[in-house]
This record gives structure tokens, C-alpha cells and sequence, in this order.
């Protein structure tokens, strides 16, 4: 790779987060239009965008982010609005800015054509608005403070008390009041103690003088510019009292409510010193806020890199080879009862966990970095179906695997889609129903021991059991006298090949169903769960593992095998004499005073040789119910390094994988669910066989 | 409602740039070539805001605003005046007079709108 080559791949890794970063600042702004610091975002993606495609030979990402920037600049200075519209063109926009980084994409008709379509589309939204540009700015000639210079603020005590005679040249004071306040936030306090009686009244003279606080961007120029017709035919004083904006501060405020309500005069020097104090506690704070700043800035600097997933799996990879290796030499110490090589086996038995743990964390990423794209899913989906949805996740900081994130956007996607198509209703329909026209979905994701929870909750029409219920029975998968209960009748949805859309759409599509997520979801060695009240909503529910390349494992022991069951699907384990075992009727023993059916391992797994005469039942859950496995003793816990199998098992279903023994040998880890899934079939075959 | 501004000036390019200026904001605008002139619109009927200049052959500006100020219906409407920066002494005249403020010239649209902004809603 020659320097450049270099350059330019690391400013598409960088320019990729960028378009990320602008995608998710716009969304942002669909919901909080005006928010500066979010326009700042946005503005600051674009920026690099800009400046490193020009330099890295991306000139037309470069061209095409300056047209874009042009716009937004509009919007920065307040004479363009965030619409919906534009909204769209942005991120269309975005889109086709990441078509712009990929080689494939650069140059193509069909982009070039996108591209010109896009620039044609954003020119005329300015020219539009260069049109309403006359209109905004005789509105706004007079105050004539832009929104972008109303970044430093002052704040003036003005002190106005007009001549008597003032009005008589046609000067009406309110107007200056009311230019004054046009200027900024102001506070207005008149005083009246001079207006007399009916008596002496005279309707042409004016009376009543004002004290005014004013913040606002202008200099002290522009707030006695106001005055400049009257200066000699009154009493003025304007103070500055600060250059910030006091009407932030509570204490300044609580101040002015004095002044309001209190008709003695202002003292100057009174109200002065009290800004003196304010001033100097402000300062204080911010001092303190910006060495803050300053020492996170400095920790920022250094907290993170850019590594390559390549070699964080090789790292992982080390890590595990590590792990066995340990484990061996812990067996060889404690065989050979050495006492010069225990402290050693030891020390490195707790670095090796420590760098384990370590490796680990560095491999898990937030659920966040996902989250844009369903944001955006969510939102185009409804917007191409007119209905309005407002998307939320909660605990987006949750981590997990890199692969396990990989594997879980294909399935959310569908949840998502699910949800937008056929879970929430059009507008119109829900408030005929009493729901708020714009439906919710909510993503909520957190731990739950060695797991994640993943859930996904829509407020939509929910599913409707009976619906089910005939579709399956038209499909033929349960019989018209079947009695399922609720949560039997919502789990026929994961069965292939069913799914209760009536028409298909492009949304839904067709034919993959929840089946599919399902299959995903085992493949990761989770579970999925949906739970659904007709009319109210559907929950869906992932639970997954943390990781998938370590497992905590009960090590058991068959005959001369070795197995490792993964302990989270361990419930309890149960010592039973062989005699009850090889008597029990229809598979099923008693234990804790519960009817628990179990699968006899030995016999399954068509070991040869004796039983011993104390088994052991290990109870599992599957699927929400207790089924128990049994074997011929428990080694103990066992952290099992996850090997994959060779391709010639790939076929098989029930193991999910093998683990390096400390000496050497070769255990099997099971595949709990699969394995009873698998045995109950192949038992209901040989009874029909019978 | 829509408000009524008469403009006094000499000079044609100063009545056509104020006149267009305004017309395009929207006022109503009536001009007058010198005071005298200008007192022929001064019959009772509406006007919100005078303009004039001050210096004029006929009648200049000063007088102007001394004419107006003595008739009933105008007495207290807002008058502008145009003028330029070094003319200090005049402009206290002009107030004197009785104008409630003035115009620097050379000035931009924005600058004219915004005086108006300050003597009219």
C-alpha cells in the first residue's frame, strides 16, 4: 500500500464516521429543528467531509458536501427552516455521500445521475428561499442583530425619563421602548410617580419614565442609537452591567423583581457593585467548568484508537490459546504436587483471567453504533407508509460481542420492519381507536447477568391470537381441535414458512417471517420471545449471551466422555439412583416434587458399558419448562474456550462447538435446546415406528 | 392599514430612490418637489410621516416643519428630515423646529426603513 493509498483509507474510515455522525446529528434535528449545537454537529461532519475529500481525491464527495453546506448555512443563520423536506433531501443526501467513499459507486451513471439530481434539488430549495430572503430582511431590518452574532451578549441598565414636552415634535416614546426591546430579552420597569393627579393632567405631555435591563448582542452603540432622536430632550443613562447575559442568573432576576416592585430609584452604584459580586462568582464557576474541560479534554486525547477487527479477533484468538494453556499447566502443577511451581501456576492462572477479561471488553461494542441505521429505518418506512412514529432506544450503551452485534442488525431490521408495517396503525385509525396519532416503538436494552435483554416494544395493533390460530390451521400445522392457550398460539408465528400479513408489501416482503429471526437469533446462541396484546401492542424480547467464544460450562462426564453444558441454561442438578432412573415411567422423574421429563444421555448418546449407581439430573430450561439430562457425574464449572468443529459436522445440530481440556483431551459443549428438540423428535419418530 | 408617507426633496434621484424604497415596502407615497409644494397635500387628509429635505429653493425644510407643526391636523405627526453628518447646527434646528428626527444621507435602505421604524408603527 503505497502512503496515499494509506491516507485515502484512513480518511474513508473517517469520512464513514462522519456521514455517520451527520445522519445521526440530522435525525436529531428532525425532532429539535432549532437546536444550535446539533446544527454545529452537523456542520463540523460536513466540514471535515469537505476539506479531507478535496485533499484525499474525493473531489466529488468534496463538491458535493460544500453545495450541502451552503444550505445548512442558511439554516445556521436562522433564515431557513428544518423541514421535513429538506429533511429528506439531506439525507438522501447522506446516502449517497457514502456511494460517493466507495470505489464501486464513484463515477458510475447511475450515480453521477443521483448526484446531479441531488445538487439540482438543494439549488433550488436556496433559490426558494433567496426569494423570501427580501421578506425576512426588511422584518428584520431594524434590530438588524443576526442570529449569528448573537453569540456574545452584554447586558445595559437603561435609565430613560423622557422630556414633558417630547411628544410634541411627534415622537412617541413606546416605540423606542419597544425598539429597545426587539434587541434582546429585556425587562421593562415604568415608573409612574410623577404622572399627577386629573386635576393638572395634560394628555400631550408624557409623564411616565422607564427603567429598562436589556441583553443583548448589540454594543453600547446600538442601544443608544435608539435614543439618538431624543438624547437632548431627556434624562439617559446606559450602563453596561456585564458582558454575559444576566437574565441567566437566578440572583440577577430575583434582583429586578425588587426593583419592580419597590418604586424607590435605582442607585447606580448600588446595582453596579451587586453585578460586581455576580460577576466575580460567575467567573469563579466557569473557571472551575473550563479547568474541568480542560483535564477530560486531555484524557479524551489519549482513550481511544483505531484498530482493525482482524486484529482484535487474532487477539481473541491468543487469548483463548492462553486460557487452555493454563489450564494445562494448573493440572500438571497440581499432579505433580510441586510446590516450587504452584505460586507460579497460580499467578499466571489470575493474569490470564485478568487479560481474558480484558480482551473481552475490548471486543464488545454498544448497541448504539446500530442504532442510526434503525432510527433511520424506522423513519423512512413510515414515512413511505404515511404514518407518523416516533422511535426511542434506551440503553444504547449496553455492550456486546462484535459478532454478536453483526449477527442481531439483520434480525432487529425485520423486528423493526414488523413493527412499522404491520404493527402500528395509520394515524387516522389509531385515534379512532383513543391512541395518539403517531405511534411509538421503543428498543430497551440491558444486562441481565452473564446476558443481554433486548427488547422491542410497539404500542400497535397487536397480534391477534385467533388470526393465528386459523392461518394455522389453514396451513395445516395444528388441527381445528387443537387447544393451544395464548403464549402457544404467538409461538406458532416463529414456525417457518408463517406469517399473518395478508397482503404483502414491500416493507414486510414476502416469506420471511419470524422464523427467520428465530434462526438468527439461535444461531447466536440466544432466544427470542414475543408477547402480544391484540389491539394494544407487541413486545418482542432477545435474550443473549455476552460473547460467544467463552462460554461458563458444567463440565459432566458420560461413560469416558466429557461434556460441557453452558451454565446459563443450568436451573439445578439433582443426584437420582440408577434404578429410579432406568424404572421411571414415560421418561419422567420426580424431583423437588415436581414431574420433570428427562433424556437418558447414556442412552442417547449410545454409550457402552455400566451405569454407575448414582446418576445425576441435570435440570435445564427449554422453551419456559424444566427438562432434565442425565448423566453420569459433574466434573465441576469449566470456563470452555468455544472451538468451532470441522466441516464435517457442520450438519449435526446438537453440539454447538468443542473445548481444550488442561489435559489435553476434547469435550463436547451441548447445545441444550437443540439436543432435546432433537431427541423428542427422533423419539416421536420411533414410537410411530412401534 | 396601509400608511401614508409624503416625501419633499429637490433632487429627483433622492425623491425616486426614497419613493421606490418605500413603495416597495409597501406605504403609500406621495412627493412634494419643495415645501410649498409638498403644503398642497397638507389639507386634512391622511398622511403618517413626513420626509423632507432641507435644503430647497422654495420654502426649504425648516420652514416646512414650522408650517406643520401649526396645523392642527399634523401637528403631532412624526417628521423626518434628510441631511448629512457634518450638519450638527441644522440638525438642531430642524428639532427646534419641531422634527422628531432625521436621515443621514448618503444612506442605504435599511438605514431609511429603520428611522421610520423608530417615529411609526
Amino acid at each position: 500500500m503505497t502512503s496515499m493509498e494509506n491516507f485515502q483509507s484512513k480518511f474513508i474510515e473517517e469520512a464513514a464516521d462522519n456521514i455517520n455522525d451527520l445522519e445521526n446529528a440530522l435525525l436529531l434535528l428532525e425532532d429539535n429543528p432549532e437546536d444550535a449545537e446539533i446544527i454545529e454537529r452537523v456542520f463540523r461532519a460536513m466540514h471535515s467531509l469537505k476539506g479531507g475529500g478535496a485533499m484525499f481525491g474525493f473531489a466529488m464527495l468534496s463538491d458535493f458536501t460544500h453545495h450541502m453546506e451552503n444550505i445548512y448555512d442558511q439554516v445556521r443563520e436562522g433564515n431557513l427552516k428544518v423541514t421535513r423536506d429538506l429533511l429528506n433531501i439531506t439525507l438522501d443526501s447522506v446516502d449517497l455521500m457514502k456511494k460517493l467513499l466507495d470505489k464501486d459507486h464513484i463515477g458510475t451513471e447511475d450515480t453521477v445521475r443521483e448526484y446531479n439530481s441531488l445538487i439540482s434539488s438543494m439549488e433550488s430549495i436556496l433559490k426558494i428561499h433567496a426569494g423570501n430572503q427580501d421578506q425576512a430582511m426588511r422584518e428584520s431590518i431594524n434590530p438588524a442583530i443576526s442570529k449569528k452574532e448573537q453569540k456574545g451578549l452584554s447586558t445595559y441598565y437603561i435609565h430613560f425619563i423622557p422630556g414633558l414636552d417630547i411628544m410634541k415634535n411627534g415622537t412617541n416614546p413606546l416605540y423606542l421602548i419597544d425598539e429597545l426591546c426587539s434587541q434582546g430579552e429585556s425587562l421593562v420597569i415604568s415608573r409612574i410617580q410623577n404622572v399627577p393627579g386629573l386635576e393638572e393632567f395634560d394628555i400631550e405631555k408624557c409623564y411616565t419614565g422607564w427603567d429598562m435591563f436589556l441583553s443583548t448582542a448589540g454594543d453600547i452603540n446600538a442601544v443608544s442609537d435608539v435614543f439618538m432622536f431624543v438624547e437632548d430632550e431627556c434624562t439617559l443613562d446606559i450602563h453596561k452591567l456585564s458582558d454575559s447575559d444576566l437574565f441567566e442568573e437566578e440572583s440577577f432576576i430575583k434582583k429586578t423583581e425588587e426593583y419592580r416592585s419597590d418604586d424607590s430609584e435605582i442607585v447606580i452604584n448600588d446595582l453596579m457593585e451587586f453585578i460586581g459580586q455576580l460577576n466575580k462568582e460567575r467567573l469563579g464557576k466557569q473557571l472551575n467548568t473550563a479547568k474541568r474541560k480542560a483535564t477530560n479534554g486531555k484524557d479524551n486525547a489519549i482513550t481511544s484508537i483505531r484498530v482493525s477487527s482482524e486484529k482484535i479477533d487474532q487477539l481473541m484468538n491468543l487469548v483463548s490459546e492462553m486460557v487452555i494453556t493454563q489450564a494445562s499447566l494448573s493440572l500438571y502443577t497440581e499432579n505433580t504436587q510441586n510446590l516450587d511451581l504452584q505460586p507460579i501456576a497460580e499467578s499466571v492462572q489470575k493474569l490470564t483471567r485478568q487479560l481474558r477479561d480484558n480482551a473481552f471488553s475490548i471486543s464488545l461494542i454498544p448497541l448504539e453504533s446500530m442504532m442510526t441505521r434503525f432510527q433511520r429505518l424506522v423513519r423512512d418506512l413510515s414515512d413511505g407508509l404515511d404514518k407518523e412514529i416516533k422511535f426511542t432506544a434506551i440503553g444504547t450503551e449496553t455492550e456486546l460481542d462484535k459478532t454478536i452485534i453483526e449477527s442481531l442488525s439483520d434480525p432487529l431490521m425485520h423486528i423493526f420492519r414488523n413493527s412499522v408495517d404491520h404493527g402500528i396503525e395509520l394515524p387516522d385509525l389509531r385515534e379512532e381507536r383513543g391512541k395518539k396519532r403517531q405511534g411509538e416503538i421503543i428498543l430497551k436494552a440491558f444486562y441481565s447477568g452473564a446476558n443481554v435483554i433486548i427488547k422491542v416494544t410497539d404500542d400497535g395493533a397487536g397480534i391477534d391470537p385467533q388470526n393465528i390460530r386459523q392461518k394455522a390451521i389453514d396451513k395445516g400445522i395444528i388441527t381445528s381441535e387443537s387447544i393451544l392457550n395464548h403464549k402457544e398460539l404467538l409461538n406458532l408465528l416463529f414456525i417457518p414458512g408463517f406469517s399473518t400479513a395478508k397482503a404483502v408489501t414491500d416493507v414486510s416482503g414476502r416469506g420471511v417471517g419470524m422464523d427467520v429471526v428465530k434462526r438468527k437469533i439461535s444461531s447466536i446462541h440466544g432466544e427470542v420471545d414475543i408477547d402480544s396484546v391484540a389491539g394494544e401492542g407487541t413486545d418482542i424480547t432477545i435474550k443473549l449471551p455476552l460473547t460467544l467464544s467463552i462460554i461458563d460450562g458444567l463440565l459432566v462426564r458420560i461413560a469416558k466422555s466429557q461434556y460441557v453444558i453452558p451454565l446459563s441454561m443450568v436451573d439445578k442438578i439433582f443426584a437420582v439412583e440408577h434404578t429410579k432412573l432406568a424404572n421411571a415411567y414415560n421418561n419422567l422423574v420426580e424431583l423437588d416434587g415436581e414431574q420433570i421429563p428427562f433424556y437418558y444421555l447414556r442412552e442417547e448418546f449410545e454409550e457402552e458399558g455400566e451405569a454407575p449407581e448414582t446418576e445425576e439430573v441435570v435440570v435445564v430450561k427449554f422453551e419456559g419448562v424444566r427438562v432434565g439430562l442425565a448423566i453420569d457425574s459433574v466434573v465441576g464449572e469449566y470456563q470452555a474456550v468455544l472451538k468451532p468443529l470441522g466441516k464435517f459436522y457442520k450438519n449435526q445440530e446438537t453440539i454447538s462447538g468443542a473445548t481444550i481440556l488442561g489435559d489435553g483431551s476434547i469435550a463436547l459443549v451441548l447445545d441444550t435446546n437443540k439436543i432435546i428438540n432433537h431427541f423428542s423428535n427422533h423419539n416421536k419418530i420411533k414410537e410411530e415406528i412401534k | 392599514m396601509e400608511k401614508t408617507i409624503l416625501i419633499v426633496d429637490d433632487s429627483e434621484s433622492i425623491r425616486e430612490v426614497v419613493s421606490f424604497t418605500l413603495e416597495s415596502e409597501g406605504f403609500k407615497v406621495l412627493v412634494g418637489v419643495d415645501g410649498k409644494d409638498a403644503l398642497k397635500f397638507l389639507d386634512g387628509s391622511n398622511i403618517d410621516l413626513i420626509i423632507t429635505d432641507l435644503h430647497m429653493p422654495v420654502m426649504n425644510g425648516i420652514e416646512l416643519i414650522r408650517e406643520v407643526r401649526k396645523m392642527d391636523d399634523y401637528s403631532r405627526i412624526p417628521i423626518l428630515f434628510l441631511t448629512t453628518e457634518s450638519q450638527t447646527a441644522k440638525k438642531m434646528e430642524a428639532k427646534e423646529a419641531g422634527a422628531t428626527g432625521w436621515i443621514i444621507k448618503p444612506f442605504v435602505p435599511a438605514k431609511l426603513i429603520a428611522a421610520i421604524n423608530k417615529v411609526m408603527r
